[in-house]
């Protein structure tokens, strides 16, 4: 496994059209990020798809990365789940009317473990963040969890768990706020994170 | 609306990290994030705090498939298809079919030569594809750089049409200048002369949508999204839409 500070030299050497860096980089984190867009597409071969718009992106504007700004891991999820959040939110209607066939997906859906509130949980053990959310209710963490793991927006969490719309925001924005609290009464530094 | 009120930009900015930022306001939000470091800035946190919950997610290891068409579609020479095509057109061809060809070919070219409307190709053939121009010109008014990108390409093509002096150890970084005023945002680097493709971080029509200059400063290495042009523009001129 590289470390962070690997990782960000090879993004340099990237951005200045190395391709051994490149394949190096894809190498590293391809696994890591099509678990990331997986669990929000539940499809594999459309995760593909997007894994690899995600490193087209990441070949052309490598030369956009600031580590000051975010770590190497953190900038490649955020290209990945934002080309992720994308494909879901515009294959909506083609989806509605497909049924899902991917053995993947359904083996995903049957194994609790890998529900976005388990991912959760084993997050805030594994940050060592757990008892300072318990403070939150288990309906706002699982509306913290639905919108990360799944890509959902408020509307469709609302619906997941029957919800009023108002109440929803509110959860999400309180997830948020006592993310942000935990993380930083724990001292998690930010390069640790990825 | 004012993104960089503190409060605004703290809330837009979590919830274009959470991803719960959708729709339109999502697109208008990036396009602040193009040219806004506080606005990048206040995202680059908040995925931070975020990217702590990805650890846990299973790993899946993507098919080879995967990586060779990435290669395909990045690093393939350009003159690799046409011959692959050949060779399958002669294979599939026989020398009595390709008789047929040929003289089926040349009628098309004996018609289209004294009928061109016949295909309905006349006027299409005239028309240039949708794209995003500039022409920046130099203090004295001469035109010095031609920039031009297809309207849903990533590349953008650069042609000096005069030298420009690049002082040894800078560059000369070419910015985009949105129309509202807002601070201008990198595109990618010039040649000093003759021409040169650059890379772009987004389509032309995400980049340029709003731009309505283009501008060359001389910087000491390549900026970065954020930066910003570090003295005057040796060169500028209009950006415009070419549909």
């Amino acid at each position: 496994m590289l470390s962070n500070e690997d990782l960000a030299a090879l993004l340099s050497r990237v951005a200045l059209g190395d391709r051994a860096a490149f394949e190096q980089v894809y190498r590293a984190s391809c696994a890591h990020l099509l678990g990331v867009a997986f669990r929000i597409l539940n499809n594999r071969e459309r995760a593909e798809e997007v894994l690899q718009e995600a490193f087209m992106s990441v070949w052309y504007s490598a030369g956009g990365f600031d580590a000051s700004v975010a770590g190497p891991m953190t900038w490649l999820i955020n290209i990945v789940r934002n080309k992720a959040i994308d494909a879901l939110r515009s294959g909506k209607t083609e989806r509605a009317s497909t049924l899902a066939l991917d053995e993947e997906a359904m083996a995903v859906a049957a194994d609790a473990t890998q529900q976005p509130q388990a991912l959760l949980e084993r997050s805030l053990e594994k940050l060592r963040i757990t008892g300072c959310m318990g403070e939150l209710g288990a309906p706002q963490r699982q509306a913290l969890a639905l919108a990360y793991y799944r890509g959902m927006v408020h509307t469709e969490i609302a619906e997941t768990l029957g919800a009023p719309l108002g109440t929803v925001k509110a959860w999400v924005r309180r997830g948020l706020d006592k993310l942000k609290d935990c993380l930083e009464a724990a001292g998690v530094r930010q390069d640790s994170l990825a | 609306m004012n993104y960089l009120l503190p409060e605004r930009l703290e809330r837009l900015a979590r919830e274009y990290a959470l991803g719960t930022l959708a729709g339109p306001a999502r697109r208008r939000f990036e396009r602040v994030l193009r040219q806004t470091p506080a606005a990048v800035r206040a995202v680059g946190a908040w995925q931070e705090r975020l990217g702590g919950l990805a650890a846990t997610v299973p790993l899946m290891q993507p098919r080879d498939s995967v990586w060779r068409a990435l290669e395909q579609r990045l690093f393939a020479s350009a003159r690799v298809a046409p011959r692959g095509a050949l060779q399958w057109l002669w294979g599939v061809l026989s020398v009595r079919a390709l008789g047929g060809v040929l003289a089926g070919a040349l009628l098309c070219v004996a018609l289209l030569r004294f009928q061109p409307g016949l295909i309905g190709l006349e006027p299409q053939s005239d028309v240039l594809p949708q794209s995003y121009v500039g022409l920046l010109t130099d203090s004295a008014g001469r035109p010095t750089v031609l920039a031009s990108s297809k309207r849903h390409g990533r590349l953008m093509t650069v042609k000096l049409l005069q030298p420009v002096a690049i002082p040894e150890g800078s560059v000369a970084q070419l910015w985009a200048l949105p129309k509202d005023g807002s601070a201008a945002f990198p595109v990618g680097v010039v040649p000093g002369s003759g021409t040169a493709t650059v890379a772009l971080a987004d389509t032309s029509e995400k980049l340029f949508y709003d731009v309505s200059r283009l501008a060359v400063s001389i910087e000491a290495a390549p900026a970065k999204a954020g930066d910003k042009p570090s003295g005057d523009f040796v060169l500028s001129g209009h950006c415009v839409k070419l549909w």
